[in-house]
This record gives structure tokens, C-alpha cells and sequence, in this order.
């Protein structure tokens, strides 16, 4: 019975968090209009991706937000690696923008989804760090016991550097701002540059859904998740998603993208390192 | 019910215009396509409504078909050709074309054929050498060739990227030679069209390369004469990019340009500046010249 | 139910595994493998080894992206426009899989596996930590510094820019006296071989 209620929430979050998401980007008039669209074909696509590489971006999305606590100690899919399936969900998402934009048999499709590759691997590994950081205080890899290790203090203020860094995954698994080099304005939208029709609006749908998922997964890490005084956990939840997807929101169109190669530099000797750090810090002071 | 209210809100969707921009028509396209009500779409696929501006020389006419051709259906041509008609007048037909989009149903103007022949022998559709195929459509298979920085063996893809690609000058034909997106080889087929001097204005220049920086909001604001208020913008630019004599790199000509200036920029070897780079440090740069002075710099090897 | 659950997931794994070779594309065969991979951990999932199921769903779709990624470098062929044959030494590849295959099936059917199944309470996550960081932990810790070094050594052998200079033109050291050879063994002309773009 609880577990057709929280399959039954999670997928409320996951269908009313994308409208949010949406409107948020202030694009919900545009969307609708793209529905109304033909849907092209390229040459010789391969079909079967083309057609479901959305399809497998929402599903990720959906299979993140299920391991994700409603109530403190209620969650879709109790498992005790919630972490190591959310990384799983983040490496197979760089798996579902790569084909969206390898299978319309395009130049600037491919260029977009091989540039997003070489960007979103080296961000896995800043991710599994914080991840593992946060994992610490709780002895676990369940993320039911990230949020009771957070009853005293939240992760985001004995762990400062987590939050920061975080947002850098977020940003590159919902292609947003900085980090979107898969859909960018110089290579014609990238992935999406042969996409019309129910087929892009369905891309960017699925785009809403991840970022609703990542920041549940961030609320519920770094921020406690469902715990807080008055109001019942799963509103916490909503609370805490909603804030945190306009600050991802606001920041993807604010801050400006650099190039490629500038940014593998930057992941690879700043972030990196500093998610070290980080990671040391956490366990120096869980020993 | 769910139709009408999804029609009632696609009815209030900005338009979605894509800009096939001709001869002495760019300031005015931009300055239109930064109103509110419309919007400039990054590839002919997201676009409704195909607006021609400017009279298109002759040799251009099978590219505009052949972009037409990609808009996806219900769709409508514009021309502007009038420079009386003003940019009040034009947004005005824009609005109300992509309003009434369901009553026109343009063709599309090029045959659904390939436009060269299969040619392949064997069970697979094999013909090269070995395993490999021969030439589907006229497109052979990209072989090695070494990589310009380090001498690896990547594979070389050779592409035009044609006059109305919207992250080029308007009008500029290039054939380049990529290594992933790498550019290893440019040669400029055809030249950008010619613009007034009014393209060159500042604030036009600095919402191209915002454009290309990901920051959309900005760019229109910037158009419009306010102040682009994006974060980190003078830094996305890597220092030493196109690298020109006189004019600094990339970063200090967009500074230039958010603060109202404009660089004058001599002329450069613009098929000599783009190899090497990648393609969106390629079109940084390409947008941080003036467009005047990629005009000058792409007809340079035209006078021999 | 668990046993029906493994014996698909074993059926899909295998079927996964065959496409590997018939698909006509070297990404559509990278991807085919990831999805064998995948099976594989859901019966590692199923068999109370959620860790292990779970990272290996998450290191195999990291591992065939950049498998992915290096057909694409070295073949710029995108959704497999140009068609290939995917497979080369028709006679040996099947004489070689029909051994390896009769191997491995004697191997598991002739073994006495074990069965003691695992209690329900048992944190195995844990008890897998303990078992990495405690009587496992040289073999695991040999493996990943090896694993380590052998990728920097990699990368560095393979890069253009030596230490005196480009690789290309042997990257020696200034000579000990001005004009003269430099110190300790001179290498032989002829270095460096002609690379083709061979592909079959």
C-alpha cells in the first residue's frame, strides 16, 4: 500500500516538477506550440534510438527520484546504495544525451553529443566525491541514512564545498547554461539541431524531469531532505526541490558557457582537486 | 478541451523566425529579432516561419530552398524587401502569420530524392576496401588523416557549412575539414554579403558573442540598449583566442564591445586563423570581429 | 520468482551479447554490450550483491561511452550511413568461441558451486567494505595504483610533446658540449613507422 502511494508520489513530483520546471524557464507557451509541429525525419537515422532517447532521459530521471525519501525512512526504492544508483543514473544519462544526438545522422547532432561526453565524464567523477563525502557522517550508502545524519546539522554547513560542486553535476546532467554544451547555440542546438515537433518538446520535457530529480536528490543530500519542523516531510521535500531548482534555473541563464577545452582544464585541475580536498576533509573529520 | 487549451497557449508563444538575412538587410534583422513576441530560432527545425530578408543573389537560391525545405510543416515564407516597411510592420506580419499557420501548407520546393547516386558492391553495401563501404549518396568514408596538435590518426570529415547558417556571417560559405570539432582546413567559398556600417555597432557585436556564450536574455537585452547583466562573461572568453595585430584577442574586443566601443580591426588571414581552433572557439572569434572586417579579411584571396 | 527474474536477465545478457557482433555499426555494438553488462548487474542486484550489481551498471555505461567515443575518433561513420561488415576471421573467430564456450560451460556445470544463502539482516554492503579494506585490500589497492600508472604511462608515451622537444624528432637532450652529440646512447635512423588508415 505505501508503495503504491510513494510510486504514485513520485511520479506526481516527477509530471508537476517538470511544468514547474518549465514555467520557470518561462517556456511553457513555447512548448505547447512545438507540439503542434511536423516531426522530421533525418537520412538514415537509427530509429529506435532517435525515438526513445527521451524516453530513457525521463525514465533516469524517474529512477533517481526513486530513491529518493519522502519521509524520513520512506522511500520508493530502499536500497541500501541509494548513492551508487543515483551515479548510475547520472553515467547512463550521458549515455541518453550521446545517442539523442548520434542517432539523427547528423554533423552537428554528433558534435554536440560527443562534446557533452568528454564535458559530463570528467563531472562524474566531482559528483561520486561530494556523493561519498555526504555518505560519511551517515556510515552508509542509503540515502534514508543521509537524512537522519542530517537531524543536527545539514550537510551543506559541515560540508560546505558539497552544495557548490553539486550544482556543477546538476547544470551538466539537465544541459543548462554553463554547462550545456550539448544543445549550444554555436553548433545550431546541438543534439536537438534535427529535433521538431512532439519529438523536442518531448527532449525538453524529459530535461525538466532530470532537474527535478537532481534536485531532490540535492535537497535530500545536502539539505535534509524531508526533515524539518512543522510541516510534513514530503512538503519539506517539495519545499526544498522548488528552491533549489530556481537557483539552477537562475544560474543556467546567467552564467555565461566557455569553451570546451577551457572547461575540461577547469573540471579537471580546480574541481577535481578540490573535490579531493573536500573528500579528505569529510573523512578526517568522520574518523 | 485539452486541445483548445493547448491551442490557447501555442497562440501565445513568442514566433519562432528563422532568419535568412541578404545583402544590407543584418542590423535591421537583429534589432527585429530581439522584440519581444519573437524569437530567433538557432536551427531551421525549431523555426515556423522562414523570413527572407533582402534580395538573395542568384547563386544563393538552391541554399534557400534547401533551408526552407527543413522547416517543419505548418510553415510561412516573409520577405522583406521593402525598407520603407518598418520593423513595426514586419513583427506585425510575423505575429500574424504565425497565428494563422494552419491555414497555409507551403510545399517543399526540392525534390525528396538524394541528391547522388548509391554506389556500394557487396552483400553489406560494402565497396571500399576490406570491410568497409563505398560511397553511399556520394559521401566516402572519413579516413585518417594526423591531428594538427599532436599527430594522432583521426578521422577527417569535410562539410560546407552554408550562407545561411545562423552562428556565421550571413552570406559566408566554408568548406572546412574537421577532426572531431576541430578545424583543420577552412577555405571560404563564397563571401559574407555585404553589410552597411550599422552592423558593426557595439551593442550588435556584443549580443552575437553573448549568443554564442549561451546567454540568450542577455544578448536581447543587449540589443535592445540596456545592460546585458550576465555573470562571468568577460572570463568565458579564453584569453590569447584569435589572436589579431592591433586588436587584442577575443576577450578584449568583446570587453570593447560591452563597453560601447568599437575596435577597428586591419585586416587578418581569416582561413589562417581558424585552424586549430575548435568550432565554438572558431565562431567566438569569427564573432568578435566586426563584420566589416570579415568581409574585408574573407575577400582578400578573391583579387588574385 | 528470483530464479525466473535471473534466468531473463541471463537470456538477455546473451542476447545483448550476440547483437554485439550481427549490428552494423561499431557504436550500436558498444551500446549492445553496455545492455549485456546491464543484465549482468541485475542478476548481481538479485543476488543480494547490490553494490557490486549497481557498480557495475554504473562503471560499464561510463566504460562503452568512451568506447563509444574512440569508434567515433577513429571511424567518423555516425548511425552507420556507410555500411560495414562488423566482423573479420570468420574461421578462427567461431573455432575460438566454440572453445571458450565449451570451457566455461564445463567450468560452471563441473564445479561444486556453493549454496549457502545469504541471511536477510546481513548489512552486505558493509561486510563487503570490510572484506575490500581487510584481508582484500593488497590485491585491490595493487590493482588500482597498477591500473593508475599504467594510464599516465599511457598518455605519455603517446604525447607529441617529449621532454626536450617533439617526440617526432626524438626528443633528445642538448649536447654536452656546444655542437656536440649529446650524452649516453645515440638511437638508431629509421624511427617511427608509416601509419594507414587501415580498418580491415
Amino acid at each position: 500500500m505505501t508503495a503504491v502511494l510513494l510510486a504514485l508520489a513520485v511520479l506526481a513530483t516527477l509530471m508537476l516538477g517538470a511544468v514547474l520546471a518549465v514555467a520557470m524557464d518561462r517556456r511553457i507557451a513555447q512548448l505547447a506550440a512545438g507540439l503542434a509541429r511536423q516531426r522530421i525525419e533525418t537520412e538514415a537515422p537509427d530509429r529506435l534510438n532517435r525515438n526513445l532517447a527521451p524516453v530513457w532521459y525521463f525514465a533516469l530521471a524517474a529512477a533517481g527520484l526513486s530513491v529518493v525519501p519522502f519521509a524520513p525512512g520512506l522511500a520508493l526504492l530502499d536500497s541500501p546504495v541509494g548513492i551508487v544508483i543515483w551515479g548510475a543514473c547520472e553515467a547512463l544519462t550521458i549515455v541518453a544525451v550521446f545517442l539523442h544526438g548520434w542517432s539523427p545522422n547528423a554533423p552537428f547532432p554528433l558534435i554536440g553529443a560527443y562534446r557533452y561526453v568528454a564535458i559530463g565524464l570528467p563531472v562524474m567523477l566531482p559528483s561520486m566525491f561530494v556523493l561519498i563525502a555526504a555518505a560519511l557522517p551517515a556510515q552508509s550508502l542509503s540515502l534514508l541514512a543521509i537524512v537522519e545524519s542530517q537531524r543536527e546539522m545539514w550537510n551543506v554547513t559541515r560540508q560546505p564545498l558539497g552544495l557548490p560542486l553539486f550544482t556543477i553535476v546538476v547544470l551538466t546532467l539537465t544541459l543548462r547554461g554553463p554547462m550545456d554544451f550539448a544543445d549550444a547555440a554555436d553548433i545550431a542546438t546541438g543534439t536537438s539541431a534535427e529535433e521538431s515537433g512532439a519529438a523536442r518538446v518531448v527532449w525538453e520535457v524529459a530535461r525538466a524531469a532530470m532537474l527535478v530529480s537532481a534536485s531532490a536528490i540535492a535537497a535530500t543530500v545536502f539539505l535534509g531532505g524531508p526533515l524539518g519542523p512543522v510541516l510534513p516531510g514530503p512538503a519539506w521535500l517539495w519545499i526544498k526541490t522548488a528552491a533549489l531548482m530556481a537557483i539552477f534555473t537562475w544560474l543556467g541563464h546567467r552564467v555565461a558557457r566557455t569553451t570546451p577545452s577551457r572547461m575540461l582544464t577547469i573540471l579537471w585541475v580546480i574541481l577535481l582537486p578540490l573535490s579531493f580536498v573536500h573528500l579528505a576533509i569529510a573523512g578526517v573529520i568522520a574518523l | 478541451m485539452a486541445v483548445s487549451l493547448l491551442s490557447c497557449l501555442a497562440s501565445r508563444a513568442p514566433a519562432p523566425v528563422f532568419a535568412a538575412i541578404g545583402p544590407g538587410w543584418q542590423a535591421a534583422v537583429e534589432r527585429l529579432l530581439a522584440r519581444t513576441g519573437l524569437r530567433g530560432a538557432l536551427t531551421p527545425r525549431d523555426a515556423g516561419i522562414l523570413l527572407v530578408a533582402g534580395e538573395m543573389p542568384d547563386n544563393t537560391a538552391e541554399a534557400l530552398n534547401r533551408v526552407h525545405d527543413q522547416l517543419p510543416r505548418p510553415r510561412a515564407i516573409l520577405r522583406w524587401t521593402r525598407s520603407h516597411e518598418t520593423v513595426d510592420d514586419i513583427a506585425a506580419r510575423i505575429g500574424a502569420s504565425w497565428r494563422n499557420l494552419g491555414a497555409i501548407d507551403e510545399q517543399d520546393l526540392l525534390p525528396d530524392q538524394p541528391p547522388n547516386e548509391w554506389k556500394c558492391v557487396g552483400p553489406h553495401g560494402q565497396g571500399g576496401k576490406g570491410m568497409m563501404g563505398g560511397t553511399p549518396y556520394g559521401r566516402p568514408m572519413a579516413m585518417t588523416g594526423e591531428d594538427i596538435r599532436d599527430g594522432l590518426q583521426l578521422d577527417r570529415y569535410t562539410a560546407r557549412i552554408g550562407p545561411f547558417a545562423p552562428m556565421l556571417p550571413p552570406g559566408l560559405v566554408l568548406e572546412v575539414t574537421l577532426q572531431g570539432d576541430v578545424i583543420v582546413a577552412a577555405t571560404v567559398q563564397h563571401q559574407p554579403f555585404a553589410q552597411p556600417a550599422d552592423v558593426d555597432a557595439p551593442e550588435l557585436c556584443a549580443a552575437r558573442m553573448l549568443r554564442l556564450l549561451g546567454l540568450g536574455g542577455p544578448a536581447r537585452r543587449a540589443v535592445r540598449g540596456g545592460r546585458p547583466g550576465g555573470l562571468w562573461v568577460r572570463g568565458a572568453v579564453p584569453r590569447g583566442l584569435g589572436m589579431i595585430e592591433g586588436a587584442g584577442d577575443a576577450r578584449d574586443r568583446l570587453a570593447a564591445f560591452l563597453r560601447g566601443d568599437s575596435p577597428v580591426v586591419a585586416a587578418f588571414d581569416l582561413p589562417g586563423l581558424l585552424p586549430g581552433l575548435e568550432w565554438s572557439e572558431a565562431m567566438l572569434v569569427l564573432a568578435s570581429v566586426p563584420p566589416s572586417a570579415v568581409l574585408r579579411a574573407a575577400s582578400l584571396p578573391e583579387d588574385a | 520468482m528470483i530464479d525466473l527474474l535471473v534466468a531473463l536477465l541471463a537470456a538477455f545478457a546473451v542476447w545483448t551479447g550476440w547483437r554485439v557482433f550481427r549490428v552494423d555499426s561499431m557504436v550500436r555494438a558498444s551500446f549492445s554490450l553496455m545492455l549485456s553488462f546491464i543484465a549482468v548487474g541485475g542478476i548481481g542486484v538479485l543476488l543480494s550483491a547490490p553494490y557490486i550489481g549497481v557498480a557495475t551498471v554504473f562503471m560499464m555505461a561510463v566504460e562503452m561511452m568512451v568506447m563509444a567515443i574512440f569508434m567515433v575518433m577513429f571511424m567518423m561513420n555516425p548511425a552507420g550511413l556507410n555500411p560495414m561488415s562488423m566482423v573479420h576471421q570468420h574461421r578462427f573467430s567461431i573455432g575460438a568461441g566454440i572453445v571458450a564456450a565449451v570451457a566455461l560451460g564445463a567450468a560452471v556445470l563441473l564445479s561444486p558451486l556453493p549454496s549457502d544463502p545469504v541471511l536477510s539482516e546481513t548489512d552486505v554492503v558493509a561486510d563487503l567494505g570490510h572484506e575490500l579494506l581487510g584481508p582484500s585490500m593488497l590485491i585491490f589497492e595493487t590493482a588500482g595504483v597498477t591500473l593508475l600508472a599504467t594510464m599516465v604511462g599511457a598518455v605519455i608515451l603517446s604525447s607529441r610533446q617529449g621532454r626536450y622537444g617533439d617526440s617526432d624528432e626524438g626528443s633528445r637532450p642538448p649536447g654536452l658540449t656546444p655542437d656536440g652529440d649529446p650524452a649516453g646512447r645515440q638511437p638508431e635512423e629509421g624511427g617511427g613507422h608509416d601509419h594507414h588508415g587501415g580498418h580491415g
